[in-house]
């Protein structure tokens, strides 16, 4: 990995973030011009304009910022946890769990008259998530092959999802409307309250992530010669299967599941940056995420406008072919 | 507590389920080689897979150390114990550098970021194993030989004290076997560490290893040397092959009964041969230059009281050494205090201080010339070659170890603060520095990070006498070309050209001088005449091993080829009709009045090479004939029974003496360094009647050596015994003292019925006092005296 590279790409990625974070302020069902939206920003503007900017599409492209970036950390995570690179929270059915565990929830809730709440919402998708991650070790420590490891989360998450719907068809209160489309992934109806949870949350995560640096790096040469590196093993596990979980929880409380962000984007980050070390590829997954995700929320919100298509959908039109040549070319290795 | 940094266990069990082995009692020392053999399955990964902590033990403690490796941390545990273990691994995208890194992570904060230091250590263990060259390779595109060795730097910059390592050999072709074997038992004896390895290879285990443990039938067989433990009984057994035909294998596989063959040391040093004429093409050091400048502007911020000359050569022995002496003593007849300064010096021949440090024997020479005591800062830098590739490093006087050209290149600008600090201490303390350079300034290849002409010479800032010789013919090429090929800054230096060895008139040349300095534009500053003077030689291009006639009385020098301190024979010169001559192969032999057998470096090496040129068998003849034998040091040892190398000091092993004195040499790993003065307490044969002669001189040895039986000592202090004509001592400069020379000449020679007039015969120290003498005058009549004053800035 040469200096020069990672100045580079950081650059290049850093001015994407900005540019797609305009991108996506700009654009919309309501057209504002640039200055409309200097002028929403500086008060000048009329009401409307101002609440659509401010409480509408600044929030969601802060979402799709934040949790983009989540959802790459996550994957890189659980990809060096199993020292596997076709994994992540989607393909192994964490993002599906939480999804279950907060439907189950929220119709819980709602159906004793209560709303669920921010932190509710939060917790509730970390259990599902850990409870998805704890089959899945059971079924890693069984079998080897990262292949059928993989297969048997993307059965995990059909599991969850069918269960899921079954919940939402079946719930016939007026609210769980929202609940479906919350289920298919989507990034709309995110406000300011809640990007300050979230937020508070996944930089947490993001710090974390930076403490453990150094034996994620030994891990990289397998247990044995990592614990020879002095590197404690079990704590590192720990760290990134809660860690992991939890910012897949975070995201899919928020956003319902994201498809292929967590198993695509590190890798693209890490064949860019012809490097696989850590403490860049945790700030540069991250971005990379960020970008990812905000180039999808723009395509969802605008190429049928004024439909929106799901997330989701974006993301897995525009990743999978990655994801399966990572696939191929490992075929290749080995 | 003491400071035992090995590995030791006490009854450890071991085993998956059940237990595989118990109650294993196993220890490696630092610096010791351990290797486990037995058959398949027999536990041999498992139990070091225990001792690295892959394993839980089923009992029984492991210290590392003497601290129980349970009570201790991770980190703890990873800072004194590292490992390469057979598993593969397959890191992606992570570069050979970036492995090796991991070996420092017990040693770096959270962050895992490395300092410079540790980074410096990264650089180290790669180059040490051969692997900087490919260090941004991604690790997982090397073959399985690279990704042994860049494990084993990963393993070595982590700094162990025990090393483990499982079948460290597997998957290797024979030349990467022995590179790695080679670099595996170098390191354990250069950085003390003690290393515990498995190995199926029965014939590399048996010599690699200082003790194998035998390991079948759940338990440990037999801990031992390869000696005591592979009899060719005990591995049929052991392997289950008893009654098993083994003509497939050879015998290589268990001890011979009799004698240990040497075969493998010699495939060893022909591998290392290949490899490093592989190697010799990587370029390394580059930043020297830089270094180079960073340390001249530090040091010339520092005060600094001497005035400084620099005399540098067109080329080896262009008479360097003769013209710094010649001034040294000049400028201390003056009343000027001198000292004589060269940064490098490589030579055979070293001198001991009273300090007891080791320098190079040009500036003693050099030093006696300035009426001063010799002291290591005038050499900070000594090699000594002990083979055609390889060094003994000698910094300030002390052995920091034995380096390959190529790591000495690399490593020299570490040694550039050393040189500076050297340097300074003698310019407080004198007037004057005389400083020497080495070779021709002008090697263009090797000119980047010079530390020992130009480079030299801008720290100090020098100004540069260049000396031509023009004997050897080609005066003007010589000069002229030296000056056309320095850049402009270098050529500035240069403040003064001097022609030398000169025969004949030396106004002959005037019309040579005018084209010089007219094409140099420099300053021709004297024409020295030719001088015969006996004086140390420098080094081993000395002209002196070309004399094979003998004279009346004939000594013959046996030529080893690692021969050291070769200047104990110069004082034989003051004879008239005394030859020296340096004996290379049995037929040069003739028939020598006295046959001396020299210091070696390499004692069993050249022992070795005795045995193979056939000069063995022709000395035990010699001693037969009644020749009168002297051994000196390494010499005195290969007169005994045997040489051992337990060690592994200089090449490891063991070898059968001359046997001609019943006395046995075990070289151990502290190097003894004393002046010596004493006297001839004993004598037999032809020296009879020496006794009470006084003897001084100089030890430097590494081997002790105690007679096997009842013997005359020769010197006194245990230094020397003597068997009928047989004489042996570690004293260097044992000829020295007139009373000895003339002794044992006149003795030998009445022996032999020969005449020979001993009497003008003086010690070798009152002799050199006459000799410098005539150096400086001869110097001082033919140089332009105020001129080099005036270069140097002392207005008289």
């Amino acid at each position: 990995m040469s200096k020069k590279r990672s100045i580079i790409f950081f650059t290049i990625c850093i001015l994407l973030v900005a540019g797609l974070f305009a991108i996506n302020i700009l654009l919309g069902s309501t057209s504002v011009s640039l200055s409309g939206i200097m002028d929403a920003f500086a008060g000048r503007a009329d009401a409307t304009t101002e609440a659509i900017i401010k409480n509408i599409r600044l929030p969601r492209a802060v979402a799709a910022l934040v949790l983009g970036g989540a959802l790459a950390l996550s994957g890189y995570l659980l990809q060096t946890f199993f020292a596997n690179p076709i994994v992540g929270p989607y393909v192994l059915g964490v993002s599906s769990g939480a999804k279950l565990c907060v439907a189950l929830m929220m119709i819980y809730v709602l159906s004793r008259g209560r709303n669920i709440g921010l932190a509710g919402m939060v917790i509730s998708a970390f259990a599902g998530s850990l409870i998805v991650m704890a089959f899945v070790l059971a079924i890693s420590v069984k079998v080897k092959s990262m292949g059928i490891l993989v297969v048997c989360g993307i059965m995990i998450g059909y599991i969850c999802s069918a269960i899921t719907d079954f919940v939402v068809t079946f719930a016939d209160d007026s609210n769980i409307v929202n609940l479906h489309n919350w289920s298919m992934g989507s990034l709309s109806g995110i406000g300011w309250r809640e990007i300050k949870v979230f937020t508070a949350v996944i930089m947490i995560c993001l710090v974390i992530s930076l403490t453990i640096i150094k034996p994620m790096n030994a891990y990289r040469l397998g247990e044995n010669y990592a614990r020879n590196a002095g590197v404690n093993l079990r704590m590192l596990r720990v760290i990134l299967i809660l860690v992991s979980s939890l910012l897949a929880a975070c995201v899919t409380a928020f956003a319902g599941p994201i498809s292929f962000v967590g198993i695509a984007v590190p890798h693209l980050v890490r064949s860019s940056l012809k490097t696989d070390r850590a403490g860049i590829v945790i700030p540069a997954s991250f971005i990379g995420g960020s970008i990812v995700t905000l180039l999808s929320d723009a395509i969802a919100r605008t190429v049928f406008a004024p439909t929106e298509v799901s997330i989701s959908s974006v993301t897995a039109l525009l990743l999978v072919p990655v994801v399966i040549y990572v696939m191929m070319n490992r075929k290749k290795d080995h | 507590m003491s400071e035992v940094r090995g590995i030791k266990t006490e009854n450890l069990n071991i085993g998956y389920g059940s237990d595989l082995i118990s109650d294993i009692c196993i220890e490696v020392q630092p610096g010791k080689v351990v290797t486990l053999i037995g058959p398949n399955g027999s536990g041999k990964t498992t139990l070091l897979k225990t001792l690295t902590g892959e394993l839980k033990s089923r009992g029984g403690v492991i210290y590392l150390g003497d601290r129980n490796r349970s009570e201790m941390s991770a980190y703890d545990i990873a800072r004194s114990l590292s490992m390469v273990m057979t598993e593969k691994i397959k890191p992606e995208l992570m570069t050979c550098r970036e492995v090796v890194e991991v070996g420092r992570y017990p040693y770096t904060g959270k962050l895992g970021i490395l300092s410079e230091e540790d980074k410096d250590k990264v650089r180290d263990a790669m180059e040490q194993t051969d692997t900087a060259s490919y260090s941004d390779s991604l690790f997982s595109e090397l073959s399985d030989g690279q990704k042994q060795r860049v494990l084993l730097a990963k393993a070595i910059c982590q700094e162990p004290d025990v090393l483990i390592l499982d079948e460290p050999t597997s998957y290797l072709d024979i030349r990467y076997k022995i590179d790695l074997l080679k670099k595996i038992r170098s390191i354990a004896s250069e950085k003390n560490i003690a290393v515990l390895m498995s190995l199926h290879e029965l014939d590399i285990a048996r010599k690699i290893s200082d003790v194998v443990v035998a390991v079948g039938d759940g338990k440990v067989l037999k801990i031992g040397t390869p000696r005591e433990v592979c009899t060719e009984e005990f591995i049929r057994k052991l392997y289950n092959i008893e009654g098993v035909e083994s003509e497939l294998l050879g015998d290589q596989y268990w001890e011979k009964n009799t004698d240990e063959p040497a075969s493998y040391q010699t495939s060893l040093k022909n591998a290392e041969k290949i490899s490093s004429d592989m190697r010799a093409g990587e370029k390394a050091g580059e930043n020297c230059n830089d270094r180079l400048k960073q340390e001249s502007e530090k040091s010339s911020a520092g005060s600094r009281g001497a005035k400084v000359i620099m005399i540098q050569g067109t080329m080896s022995n262009a008479g360097k050494s003769l013209v710094a002496a010649g001034l040294c003593r000049i400028f201390a007849n003056e009343g000027y205090k001198v000292a004589p300064f060269k940064s490098q010096n490589m030579a055979l021949n070293s001198y001991i201080t009273d300090e007891g440090l080791e320098m190079g024997r040009a500036q003693v020479v050099q030093a006696e010339c300035a009426k001063t005591r010799p002291v290591a800062e005038m050499n900070p830098i000594l090699l000594k070659p002990t083979s055609a590739m390889g060094s003994q490093v000698i910094v300030n006087g002390k052995v920091v170890g034995n380096m390959k050209a190529m790591d000495y290149f690399r490593h020299k600008k570490d040694y550039i603060p050393e040189i500076i600090k050297a340097y300074d201490k003698l310019s407080g303390e004198n007037d004057i520095i005389v400083v020497e350079g080495a070779g021709s300034p002008v090697e263009l290849n090797l000119k980047d990070g010079d530390i020992v002409n130009m480079g030299l010479a801008e720290m100090i800032d020098a100004p540069v006498l260049l000396v031509g010789d023009i004997d050897r013919g080609g005066i003007f090429p010589q000069l002229l070309g030296t000056l056309d090929l320095l850049n402009e800054d270098e050529r500035k230096r240069i403040k003064g050209l001097v022609v030398n060895k000169f025969r004949g008139d030396g106004k002959l040349f005037e019309s040579g001088i005018k084209i010089l300095e007219e094409k140099g534009k420099c300053k021709v500053v004297g024409v020295i005449p030719y001088m015969d003077l006996k004086i140390d030689d420098e080094d081993s291009l000395s002209e002196r091993f070309l004399n094979k006639k003998p004279g009346r009385f004939d000594v013959a020098v046996i030529r080893l080829r690692a021969i050291s301190n070769f200047t104990d024979f110069d004082t034989f010169d003051q004879f008239e009709e005394t030859s020296v001559r340096y004996v290379e192969t049995s037929s040069e032999m003739g028939d020598p009045d006295l046959l001396i057998i020299p210091g070696s470096k390499n004692t069993i090496g050249d022992l070795r090479e005795l045995k193979a040129s056939g000069l063995y068998d022709m000395i035990i003849r010699k001693a037969k004939e009644g020749t009168c034998i002297i051994g000196i040091c390494g010499g005195y040892q290969m007169l005994g029974e045997v040489v051992e190398d337990p060690y592994c000091s200089e090449i490891g092993g063991k070898e059968t003496g001359l046997g001609l004195l019943p006395v046995k040499t075990v070289i151990g790993s502290e190097k003894i360094r004393t002046v010596y003065t004493g006297e001839i307490t004993g004598t037999t044969g032809v020296l009879e009647g020496l006794n009470g002669a006084p003897v001084t001189g100089y030890e430097i040895h590494m081997g002790e050596t105690v007679p096997t039986k009842e013997l005359t000592e020769f010197t006194s202090g245990k230094t020397g015994y003597c068997l009928g004509n047989v004489y042996g001592t570690y004293v260097h400069g044992f000829f020295d003292k007139k009373e000895i020379l003339r002794g044992i000449v006149s003795k030998i020679a009445a022996s032999r019925s020969k005449t020979i007039n001993a009497d003008p015969v003086e010690d070798y120290k009152d002799r050199k006092e006459i000799v410098y003498d005539k150096l400086a005058e001869n110097l001082k009549s033919s140089l332009d005296m105020d001129y080099i004053y005036s270069i140097l800035g002392i207005n008289r």
